[in-house]
């Protein structure tokens, strides 16, 4: 009889599954893994190294740059571990304005972790409708901060401005005219509260389109059901948060547990699963887009009845109106001393945390008392999950291994920092 | 890139050039080394609004079925081995097309110990595309001006010293 | 929001379980930090993990801090200087999802070893946040499973986190035509300051 050795077979780091640099060395016997050692690191570029060296509202644009699929979630914990350690808290106009966004970041990850996700298990079609919705909220993102991706909108202070009264509409073109193009613009002739409005209400037949096509489906299900079971024990043990921990039955959610912004204002429901597995966190984060939907129509209509500040009127820490620099010598000397130096941020540690669409996202920072971070670290949820998939994948055939880093909802870039 | 001008200008030599560039244009297939950021506004580029399909262009995610490579996102020193591998691999004519400024120049991580100051410093480049990340229209755009770019080459016409001459003087 | 009356509580509960082994702060923002010598961590997290009133199931985080330039704004000629206090320290963020609280642990290394406990048998999420101290700042973990570097290059000499470390590097990549391979060469930009760093006293904060 000859003789069986298990091999190692190499996945990664470029490989067609959309979660960018990740290499897995497999121990396979077959097509069955014994273990799985995951190279991390391919995409290390230092952030917190480069955000000691730069100030702090210098550095919005680096954590940005961490979860970049949720982009506006990272910028919150950010500015709201700054505001910790300056003691202050935006106005509730500002505040509502973060949720609002938040909760419109929570459904561009969703989607994008639903597209990537089914892309890699091969179903194509809702790669391409999830994204249709993604550049929906991605013009949002323009219409109010200039950036389809990377916004930096959320600052230590607040956001950068309130809601613009217009909404950017498509230009007449050769191909686009007369009917197209009125059809295109009937949800752009109001505000940008009026476009996320018809975004709020239309999205729930969106996610019926996608619940259709996937949910009860005998493919999906025979790929995702009892695929990487997690006890709720082992589950907390091994780091888990977010939709990870409440597939496998623990019903925490920051939003509920330790509110922070305005969620306890908030009306919304929190999805748990119950046996654990890749179906269940599925479930889970289809509920939660529904549920996401649900609080951005709540914030609409308190962002439409209450005007306000958007952000602190402190002028130490927010620059001042251009308007004023031109006329206030003491505007202009602040504005002078917040771009040249920088706020000088008190002494003290503070660690902030949000319930981000993956789970647990934490920065703890320390400050010295100067206008640059001492040492700031990033909490980043995936390096929890990715660090179970050797446990997580054990006994299952190498095709599993592909829904199991979908269902982590792996992003590099957090990873790797 | 591969054959570079071997019989002299004419009209059938002209005429085969751009029967060839038109085909190698038409059908763009690019192999899509997704790294960072700038990935997700690419996978925007290929999605529904801003159809990468109807220019030819199909994501391929072997090297060796590929003609053009789009490096999307930051090159970290560990895996600058593997990206001239990938390289490496895929058959000629090829071209490279580096999308984002953390590729073009190092960007918002240039100072950093552990990211590549440029792709160029690894893999030759054709096309430079900017922004923070480019917007997906911008990719569109980068791709189109490197098809313009393979237009211009000529495979199997020389280039004659006239046109050289206007091009210098 | 998070009670300080509860905290408080845990603070008593601490003392009287370890006397002055431990020292204690509750932040403006109701945060709870533990400050201690690493030879007690063991049986300090034990305790938190297993007594009822406690019950930290979850290791958040885990980070090594570098204290070396701490309060200081003239960063030069940093290389040389030995540190009287510890220079190294461990934090650790736990959570209590039963008691929904939180709280900080720092445990201060021993500049001459370098080294602490590693805690993986108590919290499995420990195992990859220690290879991240160990790789970027050198505190190494004794009973670390498999302690290895995770975020820098294969082959890569220095812990980049440190203070003395510079930002650039030493080392940076190219592409060598000859030996048609990707080697290391020295870096050939220079350091540069953008913004010198600056501690200012403000009177609102005191």
């Amino acid at each position: 009889m000859s003789e069986r050795r298990s091999c190692k077979v190499n996945f990664g780091p470029q490989h067609p599954s959309a979660h960018g640099v990740l290499r897995l060395v497999l121990d396979l016997d077959g097509e069955v893994v014994q273990k799985i050692d995951p190279h991390i690191g391919l995409l290390h570029r230092s952030t917190e190294k480069l955000m000691e060296q730069k100030m702090y509202n210098q550095s919005i644009g680096y954590v940005d740059r961490l979860d970049y699929v949720s982009t506006m979630c990272n910028e919150h914990v950010f500015s709201l571990a700054v505001e910790q350690l300056l003691g202050i808290t935006p106005p509730v106009r500002g505040l509502y304005i973060r949720v609002m966004f938040d909760e419109l970041t929570r459904i561009l990850n969703h989607l994008m972790w639903l597209g990537a996700h089914a892309l890699d298990i091969g179903a194509m079609t809702v790669f391409l409708y999830c994204f249709r919705e993604r550049e929906d909220i991605f013009d949002c993102y323009e219409a109010v901060s200039g950036a389809r991706m990377h916004a930096i909108y959320n600052r230590p202070g607040g956001v950068y401005r309130d809601l613009p009264d217009k909404m950017p509409k498509y230009d007449k073109s050769k191909l686009r005219q007369g009917e197209t193009l009125k059809s295109l613009n009937e949800n752009r002739q109001g505000s940008v509260l009026d476009f996320i409005d018809a975004f709020s209400q239309r999205f729930p037949k969106c996610v019926d389109e996608y619940e259709t096509l996937l949910t009860d489906n005998r493919i999906w299900k025979q790929r995702t059901v009892g695929i990487g079971v997690v006890a709720p024990e082992r589950a907390i043990a091994l780091g888990f948060t977010g939709p990870m921990l409440r597939g496998s039955g623990v019903a925490w959610d920051l939003r509920k547990k330790q509110p922070y912004a305005v969620y306890d204002k908030l009306d919304f429901k929190v999805a748990v699963g119950v046996n654990g597995d890749t179906y269940d966190r599925y479930l889970v984060r289809v509920a939660e887009l529904r549920q996401a939907n649900h609080i951005v129509k709540q914030c609409v209509k308190w962002l439409r009845n209450n005007p306000g500040p958007v952000m602190v009127e402190d002028l130490k820490i927010a620059p001042p109106r251009r308007e004023s620099i031109k006329q206030d010598m003491e505007a202009l000397i602040h504005h002078f001393k917040l771009f040249s130096e920088g706020v000088c941020v008190p002494k003290g540690e503070a660690y902030a945390t949000i319930e981000h669409p993956k789970g647990e996202f934490g920065v703890y920072m320390i400050s010295d008392g100067a206008n640059k971070p001492y040492r700031v670290k990033i909490r980043a949820p995936g390096f929890m999950h990715l660090a179970a998939i050797d446990e997580m994948a054990r006994g299952h055939m190498l095709a599993d291994v592909v829904s199991l880093v979908g269902t982590q909802d792996i992003v590099m870039g957090e990873i790797d920092k | 890139m591969g054959i570079e001008g071997i019989l002299n200008e004419g009209f059938i030599t002209t005429g085969a050039d751009k029967l060839i560039n038109w085909a190698r244009t038409g059908s763009l297939w690019p192999m899509t080394f997704g790294l960072s950021c700038c990935a997700v506004e690419m996978m925007h580029a290929g999605a529904s609004r801003f159809d990468l399909d109807r220019f030819g262009v199909i994501f391929r995610p072997s090297p060796r079925q590929s003609d053009v490579m789009v490096v999307a996102g930051t090159l970290t020193n560990k895996m600058a081995s593997a990206l001239r591998k990938v390289y490496d691999q895929m058959p000629s004519p090829k071209w490279v097309i580096s999308m984002g400024s953390c590729a073009n120049g190092g960007g918002y991580y240039h100072y950093s110990y552990s990211v590549v100051r440029s792709v160029d410093r690894i893999v030759p480049v054709d096309i430079y595309v900017p922004g923070c990340p480019p917007t997906a229209e911008a990719l569109l755009y980068g791709v189109m001006q490197l098809q313009e770019k393979i237009k211009r080459t000529n495979t199997i016409a020389k280039e004659s010293s006239k046109s050289l001459n206007n091009i210098s003087g | 929001m998070v009670d300080r009356k509860k905290l408080e509580e845990l603070v008593e509960l601490l003392e009287s379980e370890f006397r002055d082994k431990l020292s204690f702060s509750i932040s403006d923002i109701n945060e709870l930090t533990v400050e201690f010598d690493s030879v007690d961590l063991i049986v300090l997290c034990n305790f938190l993990k297993d007594n009822s009133r406690c019950r930290f199931e979850q290791l958040v985080d885990l980070c090594g801090v570098d204290y070396l330039t701490y309060g200081l704004t003239d960063e030069s000629g940093l290389e040389s200087v030995e540190m009287s206090e510890p220079r190294f320290a461990v934090v650790y963020h736990l959570l209590s999802l039963t008691n929904n609280q939180r709280i900080r642990l720092r445990a201060f290394v021993n500049n001459k070893s370098l080294s602490v406990s590693s805690v993986v048998d108590i919290w499995p999420s420990a195992n990859w946040y220690e290879r991240e101290a160990f790789d970027l700042l050198g505190i190494s973990f004794s009973d670390h499973p498999d302690l290895r570097r995770i975020y820098t290059d294969y082959g890569f000499e220095g812990h980049p986190l440190r203070k003395d470390f510079p930002i650039i590097g030493e080392v940076e990549v190219i592409y060598d035509p000859e030996r048609k391979k990707v080697v290391n060469q020295a870096v050939t930009i220079e350091n540069r300051q953008f913004t010198p760093k600056v501690i200012r006293e403000d009177l609102r904060y005191e």
